[in-house]
């Protein structure tokens, strides 16, 4: 597989929490990967970015134009990195906005009684765009191994209610008008 | 830093260095946290615990402490690391310097990490420039998986040459993370042993010129083996590329991807400083070289003949910030004549930092704007820095200097005999441990009359809530106010900024005391846990906060106090984001309509 993704939103959100999850998944299926976070002064709620590389790659950053998956917890910070994707990249948002590869991660983890499951609802979602090049149980057992205990079977359910809302939405799609991969 | 569950071996760069420290067998590990390097010290504690190690760890009082204290354990025969950020180590520059000289019996390796950019730091400076002037050795990881090898490299060629050695990661290696195989862990060194010898550890000037010659016999030997490794050696290639650290992955990554492997050669160098000498062979048997290093110039300028020499001394890599795929692409496309693709960046914007919601050190700079409005405020490096957007801090220079700078603010406007404005130095706990002691009593002992408030939050919050000296340990815990008070400060009290009106009051009398009637420095320690790491606030007082119908809107909250939780609505009124309040209740003193209140 060879794949570039770029994940943006604020600090506190738990981007950090979501590449630690892509990452060892995708190094537990077998990929070579290397990612970045931010640290430091811009975690103290400012905008925060982490790029992940799957493949024969030795440096962590991503070129404008490149990504391959520009996946946003907030609609502005989304809009405003989308210099990340290359032409035929794919934009994915939590949001209550209707549109391709849009997907209302918050009001699924609610209604999942997991406010917080948000963005692994999102990353489920995201994942279930790569099968069937991965499968969902590498991601599981990571999800499972860094989850304090009190939040493990919520955050196990929201990565799997991504997963399964994606399937769904891809199989309109394909009535519609046939369906994109990636990876 | 707590440890976290590792699902496999997929490393953060600082944690795959606390590997090599310990796999490479260190028994004293020292460290003062900074940004990028914050992370290493917590993973040895981590690796520490789960292993059922005994090494001895510490988080110093600050980077010259630590250097000293793990070095001494290198004298001894035994190996031995400290960690800091890069401009840390302007602050153990000293000892640096000295121990250069010295040399060590045990592996001594200093891990500096650069900050390039910056993202989190004061200057953009380059460690590997301190290297070359103390004469050690300096190594230049690519990855993580690399940073771990080259700690325990770095500890074997200190122990043949009886040099310090450093490490010198930058932060996308510090914060990358990639799949890193472990090794084992070793035992560990031998019983210590000083091996008593005058002319080398309390070396006089006269045997400190012959330290020196030895140090550059020393150099001059590792520098004999050292060269650039090939990557890609294409026949008659017209551009040889020469890279170290993370800009030498964006070289390779991006010459694959132009598919020039064939046209262009990639030399990596894992030791920039000392450079042997095939470096310049390789220059000149090439049209065109170009040099991929940051932030600064080392390589480059160890290059005799430059004449046919591209990168940051001739600007083809500007010649400030950090290198990125897309800079490093122009480049070798513009020496190679090919169109270069223009992207633009993201539009700036963005959300800038903001102090958390609930952080008391937003209650001490709103009290303090109040207090003393036309006051000058110097401050200094922490998450209060950002004290900025409340426009509460004037100045910000390194760590300890809000002290000085208030000292020297006094000074110069008594000397003029002009009128003296408020001046209110504000520092963290940790920044005052750090550097704010020698200040302080030297403000005293000079007679400077200033109000240091003392932001008290009990931990080391911006790097990730690290331990102070004020913190549990296995010596004593310091108190602050004893400290203080043993600086020779008559004028000290406590308070918890969350009460504001008692803060501002205080403030008023601080000033009264340094400056109408000039009898020193006043503290006021503002003392309040600090909300991510200082644990449970049991204090806090219960009822959600609501803004009633006398609002009229004026952006006070909003924009002046600037709590995340107060967004503006769409009217313009204030909205309370019920899942960022913390319900602390200090923005009931800042409505000026009164209108926000507990129900």
């Amino acid at each position: 597989m060879d794949l570039q993704m770029v994940i943006v939103g604020l600090g506190g959100e738990g981007i950090i929490f979501m590449t630690r999850v892509l990452v060892e998944g995708f190094y537990r299926s077998g990929h070579p990967v290397i990612s970045t976070e931010t640290h430091g002064m811009a975690m103290r709620g400012g905008s925060v970015t982490s790029q992940i590389k799957i493949g024969d790659y030795q440096s962590p950053l991503i070129r404008y134009g490149e990504a391959g998956m520009l996946l946003g917890t907030s609609v502005v910070e989304a809009q405003r990195n989308r210099p990340f994707l290359r032409e035929g990249g794919t934009l994915f948002m939590n949001t209550d906005q209707q549109g391709d590869y849009c997907v209302d991660a918050t009001k699924i983890a609610h209604g999942l009684g997991n406010p917080r499951g948000g963005n692994l609802v999102l990353l489920g979602y995201v994942l279930a765009h790569l099968a069937p090049a991965i499968s969902l149980e590498p991601f599981l057992e990571v999800v499972k191994g860094l989850s304090p205990e009190r939040f493990l079977s919520g955050n196990v359910k929201a990565l799997q209610e991504g997963w399964r809302v994606a399937l769904k939405a891809d199989k309109k799609r394909r009535k519609g008008k046939g369906i994109r991969r990636h990876g | 830093m707590k440890t976290k569950k590792s699902a496999g071996n997929v490393l953060l760069g600082n944690e795959a260095m606390a590997w090599g420290i310990i796999e490479g067998g260190a028994t004293v590990v020292a460290s003062y946290p900074g940004t990028p390097s914050s992370e290493i010290m917590g993973a040895v504690n981590g690796i520490k615990s789960e292993h059922g190690l005994t090494i001895h760890t510490e988080w110093s009082v600050n980077e010259k402490v630590a250097f000293e204290v793990a070095l001494t354990n290198s004298y001894l025969g035994r190996r031995s690391a400290v960690m800091m950020k890069q401009v840390g180590l302007n602050v153990a520059l000293d000892p640096l310097m000295s121990s250069a000289y010295t040399g060590v019996e045990g592996g001594f390796v200093l891990i500096a990490a650069d900050d390039p950019g910056p993202y989190s730091s004061q200057t953009e400076q380059d460690s590997r420039y301190l290297a070359s002037f103390a004469k050690i050795p300096v190594f230049d990881p690519s990855s993580p998986r690399e940073a771990k090898e080259m700690v325990k490299r770095a500890f074997d060629l200190s122990e043949q040459f009886e040099i310090p050695v450093m490490v010198r990661p930058t932060t996308w290696v510090c914060h990358a993370r990639q799949g890193v195989p472990l090794g084992r862990i070793e035992g560990g060194d031998g019983a210590p042993t000083f091996k008593k010898d005058p002319q080398r550890w309390a070396a006089t000037p006269r045997f400190r010129y012959i330290l020196h010659k030895e140090l550059n016999r020393k150099v001059r030997e590792i520098a004999t083996k050292n060269n650039p490794e090939p990557v890609f050696t294409p026949q008659g290639a017209e551009l040889a590329v020469i890279a170290s650290g993370v800009p030498y992955a964006y070289a390779y990554d991006v010459i694959k991807a132009m598919g020039q492997e064939k046209r262009v050669a990639l030399y990596k160098v894992d030791l920039p400083y000392p450079m042997g000498p095939k470096i310049d062979d390789l220059v000149q048997n090439h049209l065109q070289t170009l040099i991929l290093e940051e932030p600064y110039s080392v390589i480059e300028l160890q290059i005799r003949c430059r004449e046919k020499v591209r990168g940051r001394l001739d600007l083809t890599i500007p010649s400030e910030g950090e290198l990125t795929p897309d800079n490093v692409a122009k480049a070798i496309a513009t020496i190679l004549g090919q169109e270069v693709r223009e992207i633009g960046e993201p539009p700036a914007g963005g959300r800038k930092p903001s102090l958390c919601p609930g952080c008391p050190h937003r209650a001490a700079f709103w009290a303090l704007k109040k207090a003393l409005p036309k006051g000058i405020y110097p401050s200094d490096i922490g998450c209060y820095t950002l004290g900025l957007n409340l426009k509460a801090v004037d100045t910000c220079l390194c760590m300890g200097a809000s002290i000085n700078q208030a000292a020297g603010l006094y000074q110069s406007f008594r000397q003029a005999g002009a009128e003296i404005p408020p001046i209110v130095a504000t520092v963290g706990d940790s920044t005052f441990f750090h550097a704010g002691v020698p200040a302080l009593i030297n403000s005293v002992h000079q007679g400077a009359c200033f109000v240091l408030l003392i932001l008290d939050n009990g931990t080391v919050a911006m790097t990730g809530g690290q331990p102070t000296p004020a913190s549990n340990g296995p010596g004593k815990r310091m108190e602050i106010e004893k400290l203080t008070e043993g600086c020779g400060v008559d004028f000290i009290r406590v308070v918890d900024p969350y009460d504001v009106p008692l803060l501002i009051q205080l403030l008023k009398e601080a000033d009264q005391y340094a400056r109408e009637e000039e009898r020193g420095v006043a503290v006021i320690i503002a003392r309040h846990p600090c909300l991510i790491y200082g644990g449970r606030d049991e204090k806090r007082e219960e009822g959600e906060i609501i803004i009633g119908e006398e609002c009229d809107s004026c952006g006070v909250c909003t924009k002046r106090f600037e709590c995340p939780a107060l967004q503006e609505g769409p009217q313009g009124t204030p909205v309370i984001v019920r899942a960022l309040c913390v319900n602390c209740g200090v923005c009931l003193y800042v409505c000026p309509q009164v209108a926000i209140e507990r129900r």
